[in-house]
């Protein structure tokens, strides 16, 4: 269970890395950080993110779901996939 | 009347009325109308001069409220500032139009260092909290929540300075003087400051408030930040009505957004067409009922017809406002009435009370109905002109008409359908962003040759940028790269979406770029 945590909680944040900040690792972000507060991502990255973890992680994020408790930051993306996923 | 005056009425008229709500914070117009007034006698102690500018770097807010009218009712002139720009765009503008005194929010810290990294020529910062920018000549004052200044010592207050090139604020009366500078981008890569007065704006509230039926009773959901021209209309329209406005600035989550506007019973909603696209395509909207919305305003750049469509068919008793302007119009130029929108798909509408438009060729003879030519506006809302720009403003204002550079035609009914643009510049998102300026971008790459950019169609976006490029012999630069290389020097939105690398440009016998070629993807 701890590795299937530190796995998706590593694939998470090695799409954010390519995706929003182009593979600038100067950029620091802890797993807690707001997405939206820290201006990573914006509404369009955000269809672009739930495109990502339809396809990766096999998932389907329906409209209602997409909330920040949900998708705002590496944390919370973490439980949304568990929860979704069952693992 | 000027434009301060509106909050003046709705304070009077509405005191216990709610202006603005932002998540579970709230103020009232006699609250907001007593902050500008504390604001405003904070800022004429600082004697910074008559007609002297003051920008806000601040996102949508109480406070955003309370400063763009406090400025005003002080006699100043409010610069709003793009909070997306960054800090070497803002240092530039800053110093473009002299601005003296800058209020921000602290969490805008990363691009305020930037700022004051060189000298820009403010001299007082206003902020929520102390920051350490390493700038010893400025003066920093901190407000609290209803940005009053505690502790101010008069003694303290810098000396008494005329601003240098104001325009004057005695010369025509306060109406016709100067209120807002807001930049734009400009064909030539530059910002450009467009100067409106109080009449611009003023007379554009009036109109729109007018063709909108708002009244106190309207409650807005703003998604829109203030400092974009269409942001400010809301601003304006629903102040000067004594309506309330509710702001949420996390459209990125369209659940947020319409959770709150079922909360909080909002009878309308403004966006730009990729609002649109994201809350018909990815949201629940369609499902909700909304049963306090009354209508829905669309403007920042033309929306599919199927969109248009699509919106009509979820929503067939809401009134839906097509709608087009421009910064340089105050902004609003015309809007569609909802009863025609079915007969009128795709155009633009008819111009707002006490504003023209005539179809010209280039000869400024005006061209009979059908007949394809640019949009020249005449009205009160027509700009004063660019900050320090002759040239430019040359370029757009002649004779009291504003030349829009959007090329269209009248029907028999006098409805307007916009074809094309005269100048290379991309609407994307609901931005305007200069080709000339990502070019220049792009070229100052050294494993760059050449580069050629275009706007081309995009459902999400109403256009995308692509760039073109021709790298230099022996060079090996991926996409991520250059995209890299945008971001450090562009504004998000001025990052083109579309990368093609190309061994060489398709160009005329002249050696001119083929920029449709490029446009229709034959590169």
């Amino acid at each position: 269970m701890e590795s299937d945590t530190e796995r998706i909680r590593s694939e998470i944040r090695a799409f954010i890395v390519d995706s929003y900040l182009l593979g600038d690792e100067s950029v620091k972000f802890a797993d807690s950080d707001s997405f939206m507060s820290r201006g990573i991502i914006d509404s369009m990255g955000i269809l672009e993110l739930v495109a990502f973890l339809e396809q990766h992680f096999g998932i389907t994020v329906i409209d209602d779901e997409m909330l920040p408790t949900n998708l705002d930051s590496v944390e919370s993306l973490v439980g949304f996939i568990r929860g979704k996923s069952g693992c | 009347m000027n434009l301060d005056q509106f909050l003046r009425q709705s304070s009077d008229s509405y005191p216990q009325q709610v202006a603005v709500i932002v998540q579970g914070r709230s103020i009232t117009y006699r609250e907001l109308g007593d902050a500008a007034d504390g604001l405003a006698n904070n800022l004429r102690r600082l004697s910074l001069g008559d007609g002297a500018r003051v920008a806000l770097l601040l996102e949508n807010s109480i406070e955003y409220a309370i400063a763009y009218f406090g400025v005003l009712e002080a006699g100043l002139v409010v610069v709003p500032l793009d909070t997306s720009a960054n800090g070497d765009t803002l240092r530039f503008i800053l110093a473009d139009c002299g601005v003296k005194a800058l209020i921000a929010q602290s969490h805008f810290r990363r691009q305020l260092k930037v700022i004051f990294e060189a000298d820009c020529g403010v001299e007082v910062l206003l902020c929520d909290s102390i920051l350490d920018l390493g700038s010893p000549s400025l003066r920093a004052l901190v407000f609290d929540q209803a940005l009053q200044v505690e502790q101010f010592d008069v003694s303290e207050a810098t000396p008494s300075s005329k601003a240098p090139d104001a325009i004057s604020l005695c010369r025509f009366g306060k109406l016709h003087e100067l209120a807002a500078i807001f930049y734009t981008s400009g064909s030539t890569g530059v910002p450009k400051g467009v100067m409106l007065s109080h009449l611009n704006l003023v007379s554009n509230t009036l109109a729109t408030i007018e063709y909108l039926n708002l009244s106190r009773d309207d409650r807005t959901l703003v998604i829109l930040p203030f400092y974009y021209i269409y942001g400010n209309s809301l601003l304006l329209t629903n102040v000067a009505c004594g309506a309330c406005l509710v702001i949420d600035n996390r459209f990125m989550y369209p659940e947020t957004v319409l959770n709150t506007m079922e909360e909080q019973r909002c009878t309308g909603f403004s966006g730009v067409p990729s609002n649109f696209m994201i809350l018909l395509g990815r949201s629940t909207l369609a499902s909700r009922q909304f049963p306090h919305l009354r209508y829905f305003t669309q403007a920042g750049g033309a929306m599919a017809p199927e969109t248009t469509k699509k919106l009509m068919e979820v929503f067939p008793d809401k009134e839906i406002y097509i709608m087009y302007g421009q910064t340089e119009a105050a902004p609003r130029v015309t809007y569609l009435p909802p009863p025609r929108l079915a007969e009128k798909l795709g155009s633009i509408g008819v111009p707002l009370a006490g504003i023209s438009v005539a179809i010209m060729d280039e000869q400024q003879q005006e061209l009979p109905v059908g007949k394809t030519g640019e949009l020249v506006v005449s009205g009160d809302n027509v700009m004063m002109g660019y900050w320090c720009q002759p040239d430019e403003e040359q370029e757009v204002l002649r004779d009291g008409l504003l030349f829009t550079g959007d090329l269209g035609y009248k029907d028999e009914n006098g409805f307007l359908f916009i074809v094309g643009r005269k100048k290379e510049i991309i609407k994307t998102g609901g931005n305007r962003v200069s080709a000339k300026e990502v070019e220049e971008c792009l070229i100052a790459n050294e494993s760059i040759l050449e580069a050629c950019v275009v706007g081309v169609p995009d459902t999400l976006l109403g256009e995308a940028i692509k760039a073109v490029i021709v790298l230099k012999p022996g060079i090996e630069l991926e996409r991520k790269g250059i995209l890299l290389h945008c971001r450090r020097s562009l504004a998000d939105f001025k990052v083109p979406k579309i990368i093609e690398i190309v061994g060489a440009l398709p160009k005329y016998k002249s050696g001119k770029i083929n920029k449709q070629l490029l446009k229709e993807g034959s590169a």
